[in-house]
């Protein structure tokens, strides 16, 4: 650690040398960090290493940047598009790479302190394979008409005490043309955070951590199951490396 | 100086080596430290023009991938105005007689099998489709946003290939 030194000029030209206020407390946490092999994954960035996972090439091949028509363009959505093509909307995809960036770390960490993941997608040409993805994390997917009270009024329509997922991923976050997914907003009321792929014609409001993009390609839809899956997979391994280390 | 003119005479660009050769006579007696190196490093003619052409093929062999650069060599800006142009497709789904192409874009386009060759059009036949709008969308009497039926509208115009019948490929675009 390389204590910083602020050299202040005074009135009589007598400079004085400052440490900066955090080296001491720094080195106290270093002897700390040795003694203890522990590390809180929370203070790291980026613990599981999620933003390898993908490049920005990859999301142009997989055509995340297309979106809508300007006519069907949410104003919410506005400071995530590059610009319009002829009329149809692109989005930004540096911004968007950052935003994915955030969501995979989340749901990595999510699925390193053992929370239930729930992904939805209403677009019937990826509800297959949204299933089968979900499957293959070993997570839950709802893909089929929602019911409207499986998050506010679970314990009586399943019958017994239920608990509700801790995350849930939305591949789709419109139900049709005309209406968001109401578990959108359900998800808020509960305080369940979310993650939402948002298209240009999306409203990102209530999603904790939007990703705007594609959502209507099957193969843009594919590189997210396989991002998602591998982030949650991540996860999951390291605590199963953390649950054997203790044990 | 005459002599200067003479040899210039007979080259095709003489006028510009004309020019050439003044400017540089007339920084020799401005400055003659860095006239000297600058007439004896200047290239001219074939050996100018070899230097430029092997550094732009070097430029050209290391790929730039920032989102820009990605999106203005992509196909996407080719195509230009999307309207009546002709591109390849390849026929991912079929439902009796309609068949979902995907052509490269965010959406498919859904055309009706044509009564020639009908049994070629399988799952995996590449084949060319005219593009008349690359979304159907559209806003009705009464409403804030447009509606979109999540397809774009192509014309079917020929099969190119197909798993049915393998045949020697024909020139694709």
């Amino acid at each position: 650690m390389i204590r910083r030194c602020l050299i202040l000029p005074l009135r009589n030209g007598i400079s004085v040398c400052r440490n900066n206020s955090t080296a001491v407390a720094e080195q106290a946490e270093s002897t700390q960090e040795s003694n203890t092999p522990a590390k809180n994954p929370l203070d790291h960035p980026d613990y599981f290493q999620v933003h390898n996972l993908f490049t920005v090439k990859d999301l142009f091949d997989a055509r995340v940047h297309f979106g809508h028509k300007e006519g069907s363009l949410n104003e919410f959505m506005t400071p995530y598009i590059y610009g319009s093509r002829q009329g149809h909307l692109i989005f930004d995809l540096d911004i968007t790479a950052e935003h994915l960036r955030k969501a995979l770390n989340f749901t990595a960490h999510i699925a390193y302190r053992g929370g239930i993941v729930c992904f939805f997608n209403r677009n019937a040409l990826n509800a297959h394979l949204v299933e089968k993805t979900a499957m293959e994390c070993g997570e839950y997917a709802h893909t089929r008409f929602w019911r409207g009270g499986i998050f506010t009024n679970a314990n009586h329509q399943f019958g017994a005490i239920t608990r509700l997922p801790d995350l849930c991923i939305f591949l789709n976050t419109q139900n049709n043309i005309l209406n968001q997914h109401t578990a959108v907003r359900d998800s808020a009321k509960l305080l369940i955070p979310t993650i939402g792929i948002v298209d240009s014609n999306c409203n990102p409001n209530l999603i904790t951590y939007p990703v705007p993009g594609n959502d209507d390609t099957p193969v843009a839809i594919e590189l997210y199951c396989k991002l998602f899956k591998a982030a949650i997979t991540r996860g999951k391994e390291a605590r199963m490396k953390f649950l054997q280390e203790n044990n | 100086m005459f002599s200067s003119v003479s040899m210039c005479k007979t080259l095709k660009s003489c006028n510009v080596l004309f020019y050439k050769r003044n400017f540089s006579i007339s920084t020799k007696l401005l400055n003659t430290d860095s006239s000297d190196a600058s007439i004896t490093s200047e290239k001219r003619g074939f050996a100018k023009s070899f230097e430029k052409q092997s550094q732009l093929l070097q430029e050209d062999s290391v790929p730039k991938h920032t989102f820009a650069s990605l999106l203005r060599n992509s196909k996407l800006i080719d195509l230009g105005d999307p309207k009546d142009k002709i591109v390849i497709g390849k026929i991912f789904h079929v439902v009796e007689d309609d068949l979902y192409i995907d052509f490269g874009w965010k959406f498919h386009c859904v055309c009706t099998r044509p009564t020639n060759r009908k049994d070629d059009y399988v799952r995996g036949a590449r084949v060319r489709i005219q593009i008349k709008d690359l979304e159907l969308s559209s806003r009705f009497l009464g409403s804030n946003t447009d509606l979109t039926l999540l397809e774009a509208d192509c014309k079917l115009l020929g099969i190119i290939s197909s798993p049915i019948r393998p045949t020697t490929s024909e020139k694709s675009s």
